[in-house]
């Protein structure tokens, strides 16, 4: 890759229940913050893309924007990393020198719901089953936690070690809406929503929003911040069929992006510092760390129950808490937790030398960005 | 409650079939896969010739969940929900009949039951398949 591109600033509103602010003020609201986390004004943003914010006309009227290119993206998780390889493309591309992604989420004040009648997740909705009960992401992934059970013995333990991780980590980010450790004990006690899941496989359901400011590496060491380079990056979808969980975890696309971002940034996987994986539920962080290849097809379980996941471990993973501890900020609360991580500063929950962090997200489409403290 | 299936709409053959205890999927007029939901065109090949054929009424669970929580006021929780895929091919979300949840394994092979809720709807959930002899 000829030019390096870097996120240079990272903002984010509070996270929880923000009932006096709508999707777009929260995105305006990180968005402000992001400026000031690298010292550039509105005017510099000649590239913006909105994410979840439902008009990009309204946001821009509102925040005052004229960019050169602007684009609007869905409300779904898998879009975040989208947002930010986009942002890489137009940046390397000449199209845009500073592009702005804006993230706006008001799903706890708005009342959103994901199961039940006006569930719209998968393809064109779950309309056509509601008749035999079956609705909801989360039953989605209960499907695919009951095979992997079944084809390769994990455990609920291995679960709620993923939960159990992540809460532990949330304690120590003051950011995070939910701080209070639980044991394992307290995991199998928590109600199932959809067996074998349970509550505390599912992430939060709050307000917030988060926004990231990228240019290129030349223009980024004049600002404020270290720069933090978009080392690799990849992608790949499984769409077709994805009415249905996919026979493989979805490995293939995960590993065809995974190599992608690997070969690009030009590091194997024992370089890496740390992972942010996208949590919406406990068994995708299984799921990813098979796909992107940390761990042998159906070792994950047995890979999360050794602790590689904790910090000061082999492989510390959404150390901020991740969504289901954290905030669910759909991938980009995990981003900023990577671009943190690498410039330091994190406190109690810093990574030590932490130079390299990768960024997954599993779904029907597949991100894999690798960041780096180093340009090359 | 929970919204029923449309019957008047591009699924309307296989929902007259259920009535009739059978089960009929599309098949492309041109590479021959079968498909459910409707679509005009084939996802293997893009043809729009298809007709709707019935198909063997049997299949094999693929998985499975429970539901603990209560999305729709008229089913009662906990109920199964499994993942079937007929032998034609097609994948079907479905219901289990006579079948508990630990009983339930990859693999197991179901055939249909045509369970009619009103006089307009039949829903297709499945049973144990009686080994062959």
């Amino acid at each position: 890759m000829n030019q390096s591109v870097a996120v240079v600033g990272v903002g984010n509103t509070r996270y929880g229940k923000l009932p006096q602010y709508d999707s777009y003020e929260l995105g305006l609201w990180a968005l402000t913050e992001a400026l000031a986390d690298c010292g550039l004004a509105f005017e510099a943003i000649d590239g913006l893309i909105v994410n979840r914010i439902p008009d990009y006309q309204r946001f821009c009227e509102i925040a005052g924007l004229n960019p050169s290119y602007v684009s609007i993206t869905p409300g779904q998780g898998r879009f975040s990393g989208i947002c930010i390889e986009t942002a890489a493309a137009l940046i390397r591309d000449g199209i845009a020198t500073t592009v702005a992604l804006v993230y706006g989420n008001n799903g706890r004040s708005g009342g959103d719901r994901y199961g039940g009648v006006g569930d719209t997740y998968g393809s064109g909705g779950g309309g056509l089953w509601f008749a035999y009960g079956m609705t909801s992401p989360g039953a989605f992934h209960a499907l695919m936690a009951r095979r992997h059970m079944e084809l390769y013995g994990t455990t609920a333990e291995e679960l709620g070690t993923v939960a159990k991780t992540f809460r532990d980590h949330a304690a120590l980010n003051p950011a995070a809406v939910m701080r209070t450790p639980f044991t394992l004990a307290d995991y199998h006690a928590s109600r199932y929503i959809c067996e074998p899941l349970h509550l505390l496989d599912y992430c939060l359901i709050n307000d917030g929003g988060v926004a990231l400011i990228l240019t290129a590496g030349e223009r980024a060491r004049d600002l404020i911040q270290p720069p933090v380079y978009l080392r690799g990056y990849g992608m790949a979808t499984a769409l077709a069929g994805s009415s249905f969980p996919p026979d493989d975890f979805w490995r293939a696309p995960m590993r065809k992006a995974a190599d992608k971002s690997f070969a690009d940034a030009g590091v194997s996987h024992a370089e890496i510092s740390a992972l942010m994986i996208y949590d919406n539920f406990t068994p995708t962080v299984l799921f990813a760390l098979e796909g992107f290849g940390y761990c042998g097809e159906g070792e994950s379980g047995a890979f999360v129950a050794k602790g590689h996941l904790a910090l000061g471990a082999r492989y510390p993973t959404n150390t901020s808490g991740g969504h289901l501890s954290e905030s669910y900020m759909q991938g980009w609360a995990l981003n900023a937790e990577a671009v943190r991580q690498i410039r330091g500063g994190c406190g109690e929950r810093q990574v030590k030398d932490c130079a390299l962090v990768h960024y997954m997200a599993t779904a029907p489409v597949v991100t894999s960005i690798i960041y780096g403290k180093d340009p090359a | 409650m929970r919204p029923l299936p449309v019957i008047a709409g591009p699924d309307q053959p296989f929902w007259e079939a259920l009535r009739a205890g059978k089960v009929r999927v599309q098949r492309c007029g041109n590479c021959g896969v079968y498909r459910f939901p409707a679509a005009r065109f084939c996802a293997h090949c893009r043809s729009e010739k298809f007709d709707w054929s019935e198909v063997a009424p049997t299949g094999t669970v693929e998985t499975w969940c429970v539901f603990h929580r209560a999305y729709f006021e008229d089913l009662e929780v906990p109920y199964t929900v499994i993942q079937v895929r007929l032998d034609c091919g097609v994948r079907l979300f479905s219901n289990p009949v006579g079948i508990e949840p630990r009983a339930l394994r990859i693999g197991l092979p179901v055939a249909a039951v045509f369970e009619e809720i009103t006089p307009e709807i039949t829903l297709l959930k499945f049973k144990p398949r009686e080994p062959t002899q």
